[in-house]
């Protein structure tokens, strides 16, 4: 369980500097005005659904141990 | 008071009866520093000669301090604990060890500019070199006596010690690689002094800190 | 669910600043110019801007040089991010590094500090006015508010600052956890209770899971930006320094099999090394930046000199990531205890 714990957070947090790259499509890095807006809405989707997915299994993992320690 | 000059007698006196003790430590140092010799002869490049003298006195205070909850064996530890009171004893070991890094720091640093070359010393401030090199043998002295108390304690001996003593050591030892080399660079008492001053501080820190985790570790 | 509000406020903070964080654009700036010297005489350079509008209103270039302004004679608009300038630089400017300067209505003032290295100096030159470009009408003292939060633009970091809200916050999350931990073996020493150190030993875990994502974070960032993986700088150093002492209080706990003796010693060492580490973090960094002043004016490292507008990100991503971690720790913890007091009940 906590392997699964660190490799989501592994890849949420490596995920959150690929912002960066979502600007530098062009050659020769800052070129050009606006461009990455577009592209920067997929890396958010990607982000967020990380995020949202990793603190929903948070979540049902905290009601399972709940239940576990009801039990004790 | 009394009991800690007691304790310091003590443990010069266990030092004189297993003298071989002083030997080794002093070998320890003369042999690594001849084994640098051999592969780098002379080292003009202050820099250099300063990190590499560094290493070598860690590694000796590695070696000295190791044993130093190691000598007296199970029955005479246990006599020694209905004796004094477990504070005093960390006090006089951790006292003792500060003087003996003193002394094994200078000569090191005298066996060190024999081999390795004493050109990096022309423009140097030798007082402020001299005290740097003191004080950092004597803050090696202060840390790794507690955690050598500890892994005597954890049954593991020195490597343990290694284990947990280097990333203590290691802000310590860039500190003190720094104030080197700004000492060998010539820069005097003004601007080394800062550097002492925040050493003698943690010093103390160190101490108070042994002084109240020791009987944690005494207790058995 | 005990806590849920908390909990979930963290995660609810860490959606608010993943989306705020990435979406905010940057603010105008000048990125590039094609020349990087000067001497007495015609000039021409073009220069780059990023999230500028060079195409909308009239423009200004300016270079200024120890409070000395040189008007520009021509600037052409290429594209909305490029224009071509033209000075006639005279000779006897004072200082060998002048700032670029470009006024737009829509942009404001763009500014390039010290973009040139300039040649034929002297003690000085007439100084020409170059005319007011912003009177009262046309003002942009109210230009950034117009136009909603943007994130200023600094060099070298550009885009990236956006990491600052990744980044840094778990390094504060490490921090907490290490308290915690600090805190729980004192609570180990004074009353001897195994929960308290299994509890510090869970709050060791989860710290060192978050400095290695703070590591993974930091060591990107300074690829992307300087293109090292890994510098000597003080800060890493302490970095590296707290993970090397809390994997070694591992080690310790390994090597000692009795429960309770274990807990003692690795009490003692997590006490002595967090005391340490806290002044070898604070102060020792302190003491050589203060014999040497200036970290190579890098300015992803020493002030963060935090603007107003990231400030309304990065406080909120501190206390979701330390949030976070801290639901990370009690899941953790509980675990832990179910496990033990399983173990104990099979024997």
């Amino acid at each position: 369980m906590k392997p699964m714990v660190k490799r989501l957070m592994l890849v949420m947090g490596t995920l959150a500097p690929l912002s960066t790259f979502a600007q530098q499509q062009a050659p020769g890095w800052m070129v050009d005005g606006m461009y990455g807006s577009g592209k920067i809405n997929t890396v958010i989707l990607v982000v967020a659904a990380v995020l949202v997915g990793l603190a929903v299994w948070m979540f049902t993992l905290d009601r399972r141990l709940n239940k576990l320690q009801k039990r004790n | 008071m009394g009991e800690i000059a007691h304790l310091l007698r003590l443990e010069w006196w266990l030092d004189r009866r297993q003298k071989h003790a002083w030997g080794s430590m002093a070998l320890y140092v003369v042999s690594t520093v001849y084994v640098c010799y051999q592969g780098v002869r002379h080292i003009a490049d202050r820099p250099v000669w300063n990190a590499l003298f560094w290493i070598i006195l860690l590694f000796a205070a590695f070696n000295a301090l190791g044993r130093s909850f190691q000598r007296e064996d199970a029955g005479r530890q246990l006599y020694l604990h209905t004796l004094a009171s477990p504070r005093n004893v960390i006090m006089a070991r951790t006292l003792y060890n500060a003087l003996t890094m003193a002394v094994l720091s200078l000569l090191s640093i005298a066996a060190y500019a024999l081999f390795i070359g004493s050109n990096a010393l022309e423009e140097a401030a030798v007082g402020p070199f001299l005290s740097t090199i003191v004080l950092g043998g004597i803050s090696f002295a202060m840390v790794l006596t507690l955690i050598a108390a500890l892994a005597a304690r954890a049954g593991n001996g020195i490597g343990l010690m290694a284990v947990l003593g280097l990333p203590l050591i290691l802000p310590l030892l860039l500190t003190l690689v720094r104030a080197g080399k700004l000492a060998l660079d010539g820069l005097g008492w003004n601007v080394i002094g800062q550097y002492l001053g925040w050493l003698c501080a943690i010093d103390v820190l160190v101490l108070a800190l042994a002084w109240l985790l020791f009987p944690y570790l005494w207790r058995d | 669910m005990k806590g849920w509000w908390w909990k979930l406020g963290s995660v609810a903070l860490l959606l608010y600043v993943v989306i705020i964080g990435l979406r905010t654009p940057l603010k105008p700036a000048l990125v590039h110019v094609s020349i990087d010297r000067i001497a007495p005489g015609e000039v021409s350079f073009e220069v780059t801007g990023y999230n500028t509008h060079f195409d909308q209103g009239p423009l200004r270039a300016e270079l200024e040089n120890d409070g000395q302004t040189v008007c520009a004679q021509r600037v052409e608009v290429l594209d909305a991010a490029h224009v071509r300038v033209a000075v006639n630089i005279p000779p006897g400017l004072r200082t060998p590094l002048t700032t670029l300067r470009i006024l737009s209505r829509t942009d404001g003032p763009l500014v390039l500090h010290e973009a040139f290295y300039t040649e034929g100096l002297g003690t000085g030159i007439t100084v020409e006015t170059c005319g007011e470009f912003f009177d009262a009408e046309n003002s942009m003292a109210g230009h950034s508010s117009k136009e909603g939060l943007r994130f200023p633009h600094r060099s070298i970091l550009n885009e990236t600052v956006r990491n600052l809200f990744f980044h840094v916050p778990m390094w504060f999350a490490m921090m907490v956890l290490m308290s915690v931990s600090f805190v729980r073996s004192l609570m180990v020493l004074r009353n001897g209770r195994l929960s308290d150190d299994r509890t510090a030993l869970s709050a060791v875990n989860v710290s060192l899971l978050f400095a290695t994502l703070g590591l993974i974070t930091g060591s990107l960032w300074a690829r992307v930006t300087w293109g090292a993986w890994w510098t000597s700088d003080a800060k890493l150093n302490g970095a590296a320094v707290t993970v090397l002492i809390y994997a070694a209080y591992l080690v310790l706990r390994g090597s000692v099999p009795d429960p309770h003796k274990r807990a003692r010693l690795a009490a003692v060492y997590n006490i002595f090394a967090y005391a340490l580490m806290l002044v070898f973090i604070m102060v020792l960094p302190r003491l050589t930046d203060s014999l040497h002043p200036g970290n190579g004016g890098n300015p992803a490292f020493s002030q963060y000199d935090l603007d107003d507008s990231l400030r309304t990100v990065f406080y909120p991503a501190v206390l979701g990531w330390i949030g976070l971690s801290l639901w990370v720790l009690n899941l953790t913890d509980r675990t832990a205890k179910l496990e033990a007091s399983r173990h104990e009940a099979h024997g």
